[in-house]
């Protein structure tokens, strides 16, 4: 496994240039619509501004992600694990799991909200059901893949199934529960904030679409600035949970 | 039943056993008993199925026909009554060498607390040489500390059977002498013997070890030799390998293997087109 890199001085001047880029154009360069790009100041102005209501907006969406992003990861796991090693569930339940994912989460979004009794209820669904198949489908792909010498040896030891599936499967699947995890919340903030565009009053998407509904391009990109540190944020804190996770792997 | 039969039925007992993947028969017609505190070195060219009648004495896998029992029981699955080491892979590389001993102590003596778990742990991996490594992971040991654990995994288990499928096949020459002189004061010193049946290609390691050397030969996998080693107990190894009947019975054993390689080369030299046989 690679090891965890603090970005370095060249990472560091691209970001710094593309700050300057952006600086220079909505300083020096005229342009049609000013108010369409606000600078860098402004933006950050606005950034400071808007914070309590980022912050309000945060736990909001985070009331949505949480339980919709854990349940998957819960469920995708224990289904995954049981149908990668059982035959019969594999042979029954797999040809419909390769059907069913690649149906873009998103299309249920309408319905979702037509049919569950509040807009948060609907996408916490979705957000489930996009971060459901890559976990599952990983978490299966993993267990199938042991090696055959690990179930030897818990066959060998007199392991209870339960206490194989949880001590021997479910960790030697970890590195690809971690992979699916990863893709899984990836998905989920996309999910999360394309539902917010749809039918929210509150959240990250919702704050993006209700400021650029109001030409406050500063706020909008705020939030656009803010989503992607959210975001960026609650990724690295899954590498480091997955990196603590997995100090075995070489 | 009289005592004869108790003798005979006490280790291992093959009868007609043959076993096949669809078509592909891997061990046909095996007849073999292995005495109760016996240690049996079963030698084959890769392909005699030696690692695949290893797993019928474990019970991972069934005979396709025939019989195979364990101290009078026909053998139906795993039990932990008779322990395995691999090659590799025998540790949980996620757990401690205290966990991964842990696993087996929780079945053979289910009233011990973990505390006691762990003490009794170490105790395992002192007897193996292994002191102060109780919360060591797998990947931070040499494949010689690795196997020593495995060795005290299965002591762990107080199996009476000990089934090693070439153990000490991937270690480096002073670390494979060592290992087999652990295994043998191990096996030397328990009372009573526990019954071993070890895998290897190596003849001198076999004859090093063994009670009895079986020779398997391949296509299918059957019995095409055995011999008896007389040498006593402790064995010094120089001594041995200067021995005039150490020799002897390395040759005898080397025909039959040989014999087997040769059988499966000779179809390849007459070749009836360009390619054919490669």
């Amino acid at each position: 496994m690679r090891r965890f890199r603090v970005p370095g001085w060249e990472a560091a001047l691209f970001i710094l240039s593309l700050l300057g880029i952006w600086q220079g154009v909505t300083t020096w360069v005229r342009l049609p619509n000013p108010a369409l790009f606000p600078s860098v100041g402004a933006t950050l102005k606005a950034l400071a501004a808007s914070l309590p209501e980022l912050f309000k907006g945060t736990w909001s969406s985070f009331l949505i992600l949480v339980p919709g992003y854990f349940s998957a990861v819960v469920l995708g796991i224990l289904w995954g694990l049981l149908v990668g090693t059982t035959g019969w569930l594999h042979r029954t339940f797999f040809p419909f799991a390769r059907a069913a994912s690649p149906v873009p989460p998103t299309v249920y979004i309408p319905y979702a909200i037509a049919l569950l009794p509040s807009f948060r209820l609907s996408a916490i669904f979705v957000v489930f059901v996009g971060a459901f198949w890559p976990i599952f489908l990983n978490t299966a792909a993993g267990a199938a893949s042991m090696p055959a010498r690990h179930r030897d040896n818990a066959r060998l030891l007199g392991m209870s199934h339960v206490s194989y599936l949880r001590r021997v499967v479910f960790r030697a699947a970890l590195p690809h529960i971690f992979s699916g995890m990863g893709v899984g919340l990836a998905l989920s903030f996309i999910l999360l904030t394309v539902a917010e565009l749809f039918g929210a009053n509150a959240g990250l998407g919702h704050f993006v679409q209700y400021y650029a509904d109001f030409a406050d391009y500063p706020r909008m990109a705020a939030g656009i600035l803010y989503t992607g540190l959210v975001t960026l944020l609650s990724m690295g804190l899954l590498e480091l949970v997955k990196r603590r996770a997995l100090f075995w792997v070489r | 039943m009289n005592m004869s039969a108790t003798a005979a039925e006490s280790g291992f007992n093959l009868e007609d056993v043959s076993f096949a993947y669809g078509d592909h028969v891997v061990l046909e017609g095996i007849n073999l008993s292995i005495g109760a505190g016996e240690f049996l070195c079963l030698l084959g060219q890769s392909g005699s199925g030696k690692t695949t009648l290893q797993r019928l004495l474990a019970g991972l896998e069934r005979p396709s026909r025939g019989r195979v029992s364990w101290a009078g029981a026909t053998v139906t699955g795993p039990g932990i009554d008779r322990g395995m080491v691999f090659q590799d892979y025998s540790l949980y590389p996620w757990m401690t060498l205290a966990e991964n001993i842990g696993l087996a102590l929780e079945r053979s003596d289910p009233s011990l607390s973990s505390a006691g778990r762990r003490d009794r742990a170490s105790e395992y991996l002192n007897a193996v040489g292994l002191a102060g490594t109780a919360r060591k992971y797998p990947f931070e040991l040499s494949g010689g500390m690795q196997q020593r654990a495995a060795i005290a995994r299965t002591l762990a288990l107080s199996s009476s059977a000990l089934l090693m499928d070439e153990p000490f096949g991937a270690l480096d020459p002073v670390n494979r002498a060592k290992l087999q002189d652990l295994l043998a004061t191990i096996w030397r010193e328990a009372t009573p013997r526990r019954t071993v049946v070890f895998v290897t290609h190596d003849v001198e390691e076999a004859l090093f070890l063994g009670d009895r050397v079986v020779v398997l030969g391949s296509g299918p996998g059957r019995v095409i030799g055995e011999v008896a080693v007389p040498f006593p107990r402790p064995r010094n190894r120089s001594l041995l390998f200067a021995s005039r009947e150490f020799h002897l019975l390395s040759e005898t054993i080397s025909d039959h293997y040989h014999s087997d390689v040769l059988d499966h080369l000779s179809p390849a030299w007459t070749m009836t087109g360009p390619g054919e046989g490669i």
